[in-house]
């Protein structure tokens, strides 16, 4: 996948360009929720990353398949207990933040502006960090993520797995 | 073919259920006895307390939900059916916990496996834990009582390719095995007991007791949170709870629960808690601490042919030839079962993203999983975890140490040469750094350097216990033999934090048949007084 159609799909799947633009300001920082509470442009960016192989071949088939993962994160988000979600939420607000980026990736360059490559150099780094933190943070984000792919019957297909039918 | 639902059916009837969701003003409810809690515990107590005719309430924080609504989805399962949608982990976030949270608690969606109490369990509690009075002779009766109750029997069906694989591995290695009895009436062998049965075979609280309960009169509270136990010297006087929305988060509601006697069944993990919360008498700081899991590592295995591990009875083969090798207080022992294989399930318990964790995926059908279940507590090096409250909620801080490092290492070899031995072309121990390894002898090399360590390897639970241990001696248990507290007349604990070490063995039937013998000792005393 070269660059522009990993930004491209990362971004049509969202809608959320709008956001990016506020999300990146200078200005920007900490936490400001009501400008993309729920990290849609963040995980857009995250989810290609993860399911790299997983995810079909087809543009319009990747696209909805992203754009379905996205709303399953962002629902099971709302299903976890508070003291979850609130370190979930710091974590997601501190990647979406210029200083928390240096802090956790030693770069103060947006994720939107990094390659594929760059991001898996940047998920490889905390997990395999001696940082519990970090390490926890890659853990927290991928469990997120696979869950949430795996956890629609759109996405079975290539498991070759399907429900029983139990009544006709 | 419709299945009957009898939670529908009997709804439909008049049984007194009440949604706390639906509540817009402040209740005060009144009973003989008062139940937090509807799984292992709370169901049986309450069913044997409704049929000695006392009045009878369960309070239970989750859902009433029914075969209606179990549809064989993760997605719908983890967040209706269990505690933080199946997402809990302890504080270091090293271990994964599985709890049910709705009406028949994790009987709801637990695997069905069904043992007795172990005997050397029974022994340690009688020599170290001053546990009166339970024997595997004196608790024979109501092991009995409730197989017969729970249609508990060995499930002679031919086992799944998933668990054949474990029995085969067995035999070529000339290592023990057992078939395991199950709680099933007319059991489809789908494999979906984790998602609540959609065909009311497995016989959970949810469709046994709880329905003869209500069938007797009893009153079930859901989605109410017993926030609070309000007490004066020794006696406890109300239980203050807050009703739960839909989604479960408070409505502002408050309830009250007043009764002769109170049980708390809410489970290992949450009766502690309540108790902590409640700033209950606890003179030597027992509550909370040493809760017990099992700590699961896991080992997958490609096989040439087709596994299929989702489809069929879950677990119905389990190996105890390394359980208690070295005594109960010797290094610790292992259990070996397999879990069912489902799509969130293994995705998440596996390692890796990408192209490396989709080519594993892609693999699903092919994938056998065997899991160690660690038995802990009994070593001096084995103390489990302890409970801790936060401001929302609680934590449990359950550091995993060499003893348990130990016991994982050898596991890990264990399961991979019983994989190879029952045919596996390859073995993948669940842990960062290991990639598949093609022989046995690769292996047992591979295993002997591997690095093991929190967050690094994979750790999981479905079996919570302990915190809150029974025994005479109150400088090491908050509860008697009888599960009646040293404190507070009318206060008892049912459910799986009585044990002051963890099982060796899954837990359910032991919490049924000791609940048994003590909720009966318990009604008869209050029809007594009554
Ligand atoms: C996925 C899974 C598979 C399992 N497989 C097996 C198996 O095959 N065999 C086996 O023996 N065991 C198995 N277990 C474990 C077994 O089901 C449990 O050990 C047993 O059900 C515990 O009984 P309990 O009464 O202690 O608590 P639970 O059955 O967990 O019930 C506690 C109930 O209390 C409620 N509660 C908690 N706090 C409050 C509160 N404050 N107010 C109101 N209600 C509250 C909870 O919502 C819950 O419904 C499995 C468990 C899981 C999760």
């Amino acid at each position: 996948m070269n660059r522009r159609t990993f930004l491209v799909t990362a971004l049509a799947g969202t809608g959320a360009l709008a956001l990016g633009v506020n999300l990146y300001s200078p200005s920007y920082v900490g936490v400001n929720k009501h400008l993309n509470s729920e990290h849609q442009l963040l995980f857009s960016l995250l989810v290609p990353v993860f399911l790299d192989g997983a995810l079909p071949q087809t543009e319009s088939l990747r696209v909805a398949a992203q754009n379905r993962t996205i709303d399953a994160i962002v629902a099971t988000m709302a299903l976890l207990p508070t003291d979850a979600r609130d370190e979930l939420e710091q974590l997601l607000t501190l990647l979406e933040s210029r200083l928390g980026l240096l802090l956790l990736t030693g770069s103060m360059t947006p994720l939107l502006l990094r390659t594929p490559n760059e991001l898996i150099e940047m998920l490889e780094k905390w997990r395999s960090s001696y940082l519990d933190m970090m390490v926890t943070a890659y853990q927290g984000l991928r469990e997120l993520v696979v869950a949430s792919y795996y956890a629609c019957p759109e996405h079975w297909g290539r498991l070759n797995y399907e429900k029983p039918i139990l009544f006709s | 073919m419709a299945i009957q639902d009898p939670i529908v059916e009997g709804l439909a009837k008049g049984w007194n259920h009440i949604d706390a969701s639906q509540v817009s003003a402040p209740l005060t409810l009144e009973a003989d006895v008062v139940i937090v809690g509807s799984g292992a515990g709370g169901g049986v107590a309450a069913e044997i307390m409704a049929e000695a005719g006392l009045s009878v309430i369960i309070v239970e924080g989750g859902p009433l939900k029914s075969s209606e609504s179990f549809n064989m989805e993760e997605r719908r399962a983890y967040p209706n059916l269990y505690q933080q949608a199946a997402s809990m982990k302890t504080k270091d976030k090293a271990i994964g916990i599985f709890q049910g949270r709705a009406v028949g608690g994790s009987t709801t969606v637990n695997w069905t496996t069904s043992i007795r109490t172990p005997d050397h369990a029974l022994a340690f509690w009688a020599k170290e834990k001053s546990v009166k009075g339970l024997s595997t002779e004196t608790l024979a009766p109501w092991f009995a009582k409730m197989e017969q109750r729970l249609n508990i029997s060995k499930w002679e069906f031919e086992p799944n390719r998933n668990n054949m694989a474990l029995k085969q591995g067995c035999e070529a290695l000339g290592w023990e095995y057992t078939v395991i009895k199950r709680n099933v009436a007319g059991c489809w062998n789908t494999g979906y007991c984790g998602m609540g049965c959609p065909v009311n075979a497995k016989q959970s609280m949810l469709v046994t007791t709880i329905p003869a309960a209500l069938e007797r009169g009893a009153t079930l509270v859901s989605r109410a949170k017993v926030a609070k136990i309000e007490y004066h010297q020794d006696k406890i006087f109300g239980l203050k709870a807050q009703a739960l929305s839909q989604t479960l988060t408070p409505t502002g509601v408050e309830l009250l629960f007043k009764a002769k006697h109170y049980i708390l069944s809410a489970g290992a993990i949450h009766t502690p808690a309540l108790m902590m919360r409640s700033k209950l008498p606890d003179p030597y700081g027992i509550i909370g601490k040493r809760t017990f899991l099992h700590p699961t590592v896991l080992s997958g295995a490609l096989f040439n042919d087709a596994i299929n591990g989702h489809s069929g009875a879950p677990q119905s083969i389990y190996s105890d030839q390394f359980v208690w090798q070295n005594g109960a207080a010797g290094d610790l022992g292992y259990k070996l079962e397999v879990p069912p294989v489902h799509p969130i399930l293994i995705a998440s318990k596996t390692l890796g993203y990408g192209q490396s964790h989709a080519d594993l995926m892609a693999q699903f059908n092919q994938l056998q999983v065997t899991i160690a279940l660690v038995r802990d507590g009994y070593h001096p090096d084995s103390q489990g975890g302890q409970v801790e409250l936060t401001d929302h909620g609680f934590t449990l801080d359950y550091p995993l140490n060499n003893a348990f490092w130990e016991a994982a290492r050898r596991a890990f070899a264990s399961m991979a040469e019983l994989q190879f031995a029952a045919g596996a072309e390859k073995v993948l121990p669940i842990s960062e750094g290991m990639s598949m390894l093609s022989s046995w002898p690769q292996a047992k090399k591979a295993i002997a350097e591997m690095t093991l360590a929190p967050l690094k390897t994979i750790v999981a639970s479905a079996h919570v216990m302990g915190g809150c241990p029974m025994g005479e001696d109150p400088k090491m248990s908050m509860v008697n033999s009888e599960g009646r507290s040293h404190y507070f007349d009318n206060l008892s604990v049912m459910d799986g934090s009585l044990f002051p070490t963890s099982l060796g063995a899954n837990p359910q039937l032991s919490i049924y048949g000791i609940t048994a013998r003590n909720a009966t000792l318990l009604a008869q005393e209050l029809k007594l007084k009554s």
